[in-house]
Order: C-alpha cells, then structure tokens, then sequence
C-alpha cells in the first residue's frame, strides 16, 4: 500500500509535533542532579547575593560595590558612603568584571631568555627564582628601574621604601601627565595636593578645557556635582565651556567659547585684566595678584590688544562679557577649573596659573561653591614626600632622557604600558631593547609586557588587598581600602605588593623593619598595621570599642575619612601673576595645517581599558562611534575639501602618520581637528589588538614639544596637514546615530567570558 | 460443540478481564503518580542510588549501630557505638537562610573526614577523591518541585519556629522537627527517599491546616 502525499504530511506533522512536546515536557538533565561543591565558600548561601566594599582602580578614586553571589562577582556598582562618588560610579568602573573574567588574562608566569623566542609557561616558584636570579644580576643597583602607573597608599609606601633599600630607581606612567596641574595648585595656591573643586555648589562654573563630565581628573564626583548643580534642589548654575573641542562637557555647556588652541590662559588673564580694571571681585587679591600696581601690571592682556585676539580667536566684548559674569557679585560663589588641553601647550603651566587664579579673585578658596584644599593623608607616613613623590607622574623631559640614557640594566613595569602611551619622541622600546632583563607585572599581555622576558600575572584589583587616598580627594581625609571581594580566578596569579615583599626578603632589603611590620608580612598585613594607627584616634566614619570591630567597620564601609578633618581654608600668600607669556608655537596653523586636539575616550581613557568590549562598544557621547578612530573636522571644512563621512584621511606631523575615517561635525572649529586617543594597540589581547584596519595609536601622532617650565608634554600642540589618503577608501563609520548598517570591526565572537581552565 | 463454545468463552472472557486488570492496574498507577507518589512496585519511588552511599542513619541517627544479627557495634573502649545525632542544620547550614537547604560542600565533609577514615569506611574513600581531584559530587535529587512552583526553604522554618505550638497543641518544634514535617525521618533513612508526594494538593493542604495564604501567586510567581 503506498501512502498519499497526505498521509504523508498528516505522518510527518504528528512525528514532529511529538518530537517536540516530548523533548519539551522532559526535566533538564541537570535539574536531576545537586552538586556539592569542593571547597566551602564563606558566607556562601544558594542564591543569595553578598554585596562587598571595595576600591575602584579602573575609575580612580572611586568607591565601589560587588555584588558576589556564590563566590562569583555579578556586578558594580557606586558605593554610597564613599565620600569620593557618593554612591555613583562609570561605565569604566562597571566594566571591573570584564577584567575579571576576560578570556585573554594571563594565568601563568612566563619567561624568555632571548626575548626572540617565544613565552613559555613556569610555575611560581621558578619564577620567583629567575626574578632573583635577575635582580641579583645587577651591578649596580641604581641601574635598576621600576616604572608603575601613579601609585598611592600603601603600596606607594611599599614601593618607594622598596626602590630606596634597593638603591634604584622609580618612576611613576601617566600618558597625558599632569604635572601642569600639580604645578599650578603648587605655584597659585601653595598646596601640595589637588584640591577639590565644589561643583555642586556653585553657581558660576567656568571650565577651560576640562572635560571634567567624562575624564578629567575624577568625573563620577564631577558628573554627580554637576546633577546637583543643574537639577538640585537650587537655582540652577550656569556653566561656561572654554574649550577647543566641542566635547561633551561643551555639549552640557550654557555656552561653548570655542577657544583658539593653547589661548585658555591669555583668556584668563584677559578676564583677570577686565575683572581688576572694573574693581569686581576681592581688592586684596587683586592688588597681590599685580603685586600693588593694580590693572596697568596685565596691560598686555587687555582684551581689545591685537595679541589677546591672536591668541584667543576671541573678540574683546565676548572676554569683558565672560569676565563680568564670572566676578559679577550675584553670580557669587563662581568657580574657574582648567586642565586638559588648556594645560597641554608650551605654556601649559602658564594657562593653568592664569585660569586658576581665578579663583582668587573671587574669592571662593574653602568656601561653599569653591575650591576647597585637601588635607595630608590621614596616616603620616603616606603623606610623606618620598611616598607622595611615587604618586606623581614622571614628566615627558625625563621620559626623553631616560631613553637617550642607556641607563637601565634592569626594567620592572607595573600597571603601566609605556610602550604603547609614550609618543615616538621617548622612545620607551628603546630602553627596554637595551635592558639586559625586563620583568613585567600584568594582567595582559599588552606591548610592554610583550616586550619582556618575564612577566608576571597580577591578580586584578577584585582579587586583591589594597588601599587608596583619593587624589583629588573629598576636601577631607579620606582612605579607601581595596579588599580582595573573590576568591583569586586563575590559580597561577599574584599580587604585586606581596611579590614586592617577597622578594624583598630574597634580595635581604629588611622592608619588614622600615615598614614596621612582622618579618613574613603581606600586602593585608601593611594596610592592617595602618589602619590600626587609624583606630586609636577614635575619629571619622568609624569608631569602635576594639579593632577588629573598627577593622571590619573599615572594610564594610569601604574606608576610613573624616569630614571634621579638612585643608587649609585660605592661601597663605597670593603671588603676583605670572605675565611672561610665550607665545610661540601657537596661533593660526598654517594654510592646509591644523592644530591637533587629541582627547581621551570617554570609554578606554587613554587606551589601558582598550581590552574591554563593553567598554570598546560604549558609543562616545558626542560621534556616537564604537570600536573605533575617527577624525573630528569641521563639517564645512570637509565640505571643501571634498571630504564625506568615512572617508579615510591621512593625518600626518611631524613625529608620523596616522588613517582613519572622518567624521564632519560642524561644532569642530575650523582650524583644529580632533582625533580620540586608545586604539592602535598590538596587544592587550583579542578585543584591543588588530581591530578594525585604520585604528592606529593617536599618541604615535604626537611631536616632543614640552612645557618650557615643567617638561611635561605638550601632547595639545601638535600641527597635523590632513588629507585624503591616497587610495581612496571610504568605510561606513561604526556608530549608533542615523540609520546605517555599520562595520563589524571585531571579527569573530563579540565577547566571551571563561571559566578557570 | 458447546463445550468448545464454553471454552471459548471463558478464553475470552479470562483474557478481556486480564487486559482489563492489566489497564486498570497501569490506570491507577499513572493516577496515582500522578496526584500522589506512584505505588512501590518495580522499583518505582524507591530512594535513588547515589555517588556517595551516604548514610543519614550514622549523622543525623542516634540509634545504637547493630551487626546484622542484632549484637551492638562496640568501640574500643568497649562501649556502645551510636548514630552521631547531628543537626540537619550542622551540613544544610542554609536551609534557614536562603531558598534552597543545599547540599555540604565536600571541604565540609572533610572537616571531620580528614581524620574519620578507615578500611571500613570505604565511602569515605570516595569523598577524600573527590576533594584531591576537585571534583564537584553529583548527587542524584530526592525532592524536587517543577519549576513553575517557587519553594523558600527559609520562610517555612522560619514560621514554625516561630510557632509557640502546633495546631494540635503539641510543644514548639526544633528546627530537626520542622524537616521532617515535609522530609520525614530522614535520621533514620539509611537512603533518603520521598515519603510526601509534595503535589500541589499536599502543599495547599498543609497551607490550609495552618492558615498560611493559598494565593496562586504564593507560590507560583
């Protein structure tokens, strides 16, 4: 009998259907079984969620909380006592996890001999043992060089009690360094420490070049001043941008004043100029400020000079009109901050000085709305000058030096990639190349790690003790503490700080004893003799009958501060303006030329959290671009120039060339363009390396021009000639704004999570 | 003829009421499952072997250990030996704290295992591997609800402990006794298997009896 084409399908349906229900009604296999774990967790409940304190490091200053359930971090968010972020937090800090549990963490140490050949995995011991071996292959001990990123706390203390019983040396990476900025707060307002501006509070805010909603110095506190600043329970504060990119503080602005590049601090003293001349703000600082000679002291600066229009592209109404608003006594408090670009020309520490002093004419220094001074950290011996000294950038000029230098026989590198943020002036490769053994503490395997013969895999700050003093902090003492919220994820990691004092104990350096702790210390036992000397005291956030309630009253909270205990509420002495004003370099580019404004990403800052794919696909607030470079040029300019969106320009100076597609925007001032640093790297693993084919590293961009007084780079300075690139190729922009079908510039799997292997 | 008609007959009539024992019998079963647990037939409803043979009797017992033939187990000293006496909260230390009791780690277990083993013990053996190869134990599950119903451990040991008495007027349970409301004598089960069918009607019964809320969303949410 054969079957109908019915019967058929009558058959074939049923069967399908069955397959389906029955496969369907079936209980998971799994939910048949109940495992035991190994190992027994603490405070370790099926299902229910542990929220722990801890110190941010990927957003710093920050306070964090994880959730951890069944020993696994799930999340981060703000922790709401920090004084720092007061409960808020970045999509950088959000981002923690993904360090955690990248599928690139390096999980073993590595070594190489020859640093041609390739990595091979060695256990700890053998490790620690080469790591020996090659310190102790030093014969000099001051040709011996640790570079880590600005470090804080007690592991400051440890590393700089470390690098003088060693004898060598240590030096402190910051890519965009700001040392302008410590500078100006030295030379204006006589304090060592940044201080804290009071945004949420003011009413006047007057920002030149701080892109302080999305990167400068602590933008979660900035961002969270500002919510209260705009839309608190107030009369809403009005903001004035100055600013040579439209960034996206800019776009929050009242008003944006598209400044010339490196004029920020001729504004300033052309408002400072106006302000004394009209008799506003505080007479006795003005008269200090021009050392008794009153307005005639800033006549250069007068705002209708031939010069302060070159300077500012600024025309003399606009700069009285600024200056009236700033000094105007209802608009009072009124607050100046500057950094940024502003401080990143020949005349960086200039314009920071100029604009900083600002402040002094309105007198807002430790009051409500103003700036307020950080006090010493809370213990003495992190506020001491050779712990302080760790924290605080090297400037490009040493940079420089060092690789002209020949000076390092041994190179440790921690937290800090300097191969990948140095402009090709200092030409950190080249001081590695010449070191006869490099060690490298990483989580990544990013350029410099890739360039030396040992590197060590570091737990990341989830897995880890530590401690930080936020810099700038709350305008009172403030001590985070950084507890290790898992369980280490990858067996064959450590922590830097305890190698740091084991080895200490190898090379016989008696750390123990300088630091004041018992002779087999760790890096929990240093911040606990610390906080210790914190609890006597019987003051701040915590206070308890014993330590170990004052301990874990520490640790619950995420720290220690104490908001009785506050900075100097004045200046001491007022010091005359600084009126030598250098002009050169500066001003119009040049037929063809434009002036460079590289920026940080509001994402992967400087490019150290490039490895993150949430953070690579988190849209820049003003292009909306992902995963990628791009050349902000004024819209009208490209128009012009024949440039559409997605065409690829070569945009070349005189340290290199780099491609990458346009982007017309019509609030890019016409004689600049703006290019996000970040991308561009060889290493770093999957989600940094090799993405997209025109991600070059903007930093590679960048002459060796330097501040004429600090030696910090002038990374805001360069002249760039930009043009199409000679082969013609246009790409569609990845990006969320409009409606296109955007390049996948990741190839393969968008993100991937492992398990311990 | 009639004979053989008679024969038939009764050949038919045997093997109809035969299928229809055999239906009836399979009808009840599947019934009976269903709304309840199914019959102890054929090894239905007998308590699942597990990786480990976990003995509740020798933790949680405290009944005097016997050789088959009824003489008492002695120790070295000469004296009795017996069940341990634990606390089911001793290795289910969540059950009062979270939705699930949970099962003890195998660090737990090796608390006290580190130094309890021996020839004897040979499922002891067992556990110390899982714990040098760190490999998780599977354990087969004896209680488990659907996944559309949400059971929180915590909240009913919570509630009869907070009972002054129960409804029968008997004195305030220990949290042992609140287990076996729904668990039964687990302490004297040498391999737990189920002894309340934990359908819907069981739940809602016992609702009723102590007027706890019958709401759908009580449960099912």
């Amino acid at each position: 009998m054969g079957i109908t084409r019915r019967q058929f399908l009558r058959w074939t349906g049923v069967s399908a259907l069955g397959a389906v229900v029955f496969n369907g009604c079936r209980i998971p296999e799994e939910e048949l079984q109940i495992e035991s774990p190994v190992n027994l967790p603490e405070d370790l409940v099926t299902g229910i969620d542990n929220w722990y304190a801890t110190s941010c490091r990927q957003e710093p200053g920050c306070g964090v909380i994880i959730r951890v359930v069944e020993g696994r971090a799930k999340k981060v968010e703000g922790n709401p006592d920090f004084p720092v972020n007061r409960g808020k937090h970045s999509a950088r800090s959000e981002a923690g996890l993904q360090t955690l549990y990248h599928p690139d963490r390096l999980q073993t140490p590595m070594f190489r001999a020859d640093r041609n050949d390739d990595f091979l995995p060695i256990s700890w011991d053998r490790a620690r043992e080469i790591l020996n071996a090659g310190m102790n292959s030093l014969s000099d001990r001051s040709r011996f060089l640790l570079v880590t990123e600005p470090l804080r706390g007690h592991l400051a203390l440890l590393t700089s009690e470390f690098v003088q019983a060693l004898g060598g040396r240590h030096m402190a990476f910051q890519s965009l360094e700001q040392i302008n900025l410590h500078r100006a707060v030295k030379e204006v307002f006589g304090q060592d420490r940044l201080p804290d501006f009071d945004i949420e509070n003011a009413n006047y805010l007057f920002s030149f070049g701080a892109d302080f909603l999305s990167t400068w110095l602590s933008p979660v506190r900035y961002a969270g001043g500002y919510g209260e600043f705009r839309q608190g329970d107030r009369k809403r504060g009005t903001h004035y941008q100055m600013d040579s990119r439209f960034s996206m503080t800019a776009a929050n602005a009242d008003k944006w004043v598209p400044v010339k590049p490196g004029g920020e601090g001729v504004l300033a003293m052309s408002m400072a100029y106006v302000i004394i001349r009209d008799g506003m703000g505080n007479a006795d600082a003005a008269a200090a400020l021009t050392d008794g000679q009153g307005p005639q002291a800033l006549n250069a600066f007068a705002p209708d000079s031939a010069m302060v229009r070159d300077a500012t592209g600024l025309d003399s109404g606009k700069i009285e009109d600024l200056a009236h608003s700033f000094a105007d006594e209802g608009h009072q408090p009124s607050l100046a901050i500057g950094g940024g670009t502003a401080g990143a020309h020949r005349s960086g520490l200039f314009n920071l000085k100029a604009i900083y002093a600002l402040n002094l004419l309105v007198d807002n220094i430790g009051k409500k709305g103003g700036v307020r001074f950080n006090p010493a950290p809370p213990l003495p011996e992190l506020s001491r000058e050779d712990v302080a000294s760790v924290g605080m950038p090297a400037s490009y000029r040493e940079w420089q030096e060092l690789a002209g230098s020949g000076s390092v026989d041994v190179l440790m590198v921690r937290g800090a990639n300097p191969v990948y943020g140095l402009p090709p002036g200092a030409d950190f490769a080249r001081v590695v190349n010449e070191a006869n053994f490099v060690i490298a503490f990483s989580s990544f395997m990013d350029e410099t790690a890739g360039m030396a013969n040992l590197v060590l895999p570091e737990y990341t700050y989830l897995e880890e003790w530590g401690d930080n003093v936020p810099s700038p902090g709350p305008s009172y003492q403030t001590l985070g503490i950084q507890q290790p919220v898992v369980r280490p994820f990858h067996e064959g990691t450590s922590s830097f700080g305890d190698e740091l004092l084991t080895l200490g104990r190898e090379l016989d350096l008696r750390l123990e004893s300088r630091l004041e702790v018992t002779p087999d210390a760790t890096m929990k036992d240093l911040i606990k003799a610390g906080v210790e000397k914190l609890w006597p005291e019987n003051r701040g956030s915590v206070t308890a009958a014993s330590f170990e309630g004052f301990w874990n009253g520490v640790l619950q909270r995420g720290g220690w501060w104490d908001t009785q205990a506050t900075g100097d509420s004045g200046v001491a002495e007022i010091k005359p303006l600084d009126t030598a004003w250098d002009g050169s370099g500066l001003g119009d580019p040049g037929s063809g030329m434009f002036s460079l404004v590289p920026f940080l990403s509001n994402s992967i800052g400087d490019g150290q959290l490039a490895h993150l794919p949430w953070l690579q696909a988190s849209p820049d607030p003003i292009t909306t671009v992902v995963w990628h470079t791009w050349v902000e040029i004024n819209s009208k300019v490209a128009e012009d120039m024949g440039i559409a969106e997605g065409d690829i320009l070569e945009v070349s100076s005189g340290a290199g060339t780099l491609e990458a597609p346009a982007f017309p925007h019509p609030g890019v001032p016409p004689t600049t363009v703006s290019i996000p640093i970040g991308q561009g790297h060889t290493g770093m693993g999957r989600y940094a390396e090799g993405i997209g084919d025109y991600n070059y590293n903007t930093l590679s961009l960048l002459e060796s021009t330097t501040d004429k007084d600090t030696g910090a780079l002038a990374w805001a300075a360069t002249k760039v000639r930009v043009k199409k690139a000679d082969h013609g190729h246009s790409i569609d922009i990845p990006k969320f704004a409009g409606n296109q079908f955007a390049e996948e510039p990741h190839k393969g799997t968008i993100i991937k999570v492992t398990g311990p292997s | 003829m009639l004979i053989k008609r008679i024969a038939l007959l009764l050949v038919v009539s045997v093997g109809a009421s035969a299928t229809g024992l055999v239906l009836l019998l399979a009808g009840a079963f599947v019934l009976r499952a269903w709304w309840t647990t199914p019959f102890e037939v054929l090894g239905f409803g007998a308590a699942p072997e597990q990786p480990i043979a976990f003995p509740h009797t020798i933790h949680a017992g405290v009944d005097v250990w016997t050789y088959p033939d009824g003489s008492p187990k002695l120790d070295a000293d000469g004296s009795e030996m017996s069940g341990l006496g634990l606390d089911c909260t001793f290795c289910h230390r969540n059950v009062d704290k979270g939705a699930t009791a949970g099962v003890p780690p195998v660090e737990q277990c090796l608390f006290c295992h580190a130094s309890v083993q021996g020839d004897e013990l040979g499922e002891v053996a067992k556990l110390v591997e899982a714990w040098d190869t760190k490999e998780p134990v599977a354990w087969e599950r004896v209680h488990r609800v659907p996944d559309h119903v949400r059971f929180v451990h915590e909240a009913h040991i919570r509630y009869f402990l907070a009972q002054g008495e129960t409804p029968s007027g008997e004195p305030a349970l220990v949290a042992a006794d609140v287990c076996s409301t729904c668990h039964g004598d687990v302490a004297a089960m040498a391999e737990v298997n189920q002894v309340r069918s934990l359908k819907m009607g069981d739940c809602v019964d016992c609702h009723r009896d102590y007027n706890a809320p019958t709401d759908c969303t009580t449960c099912h949410y």
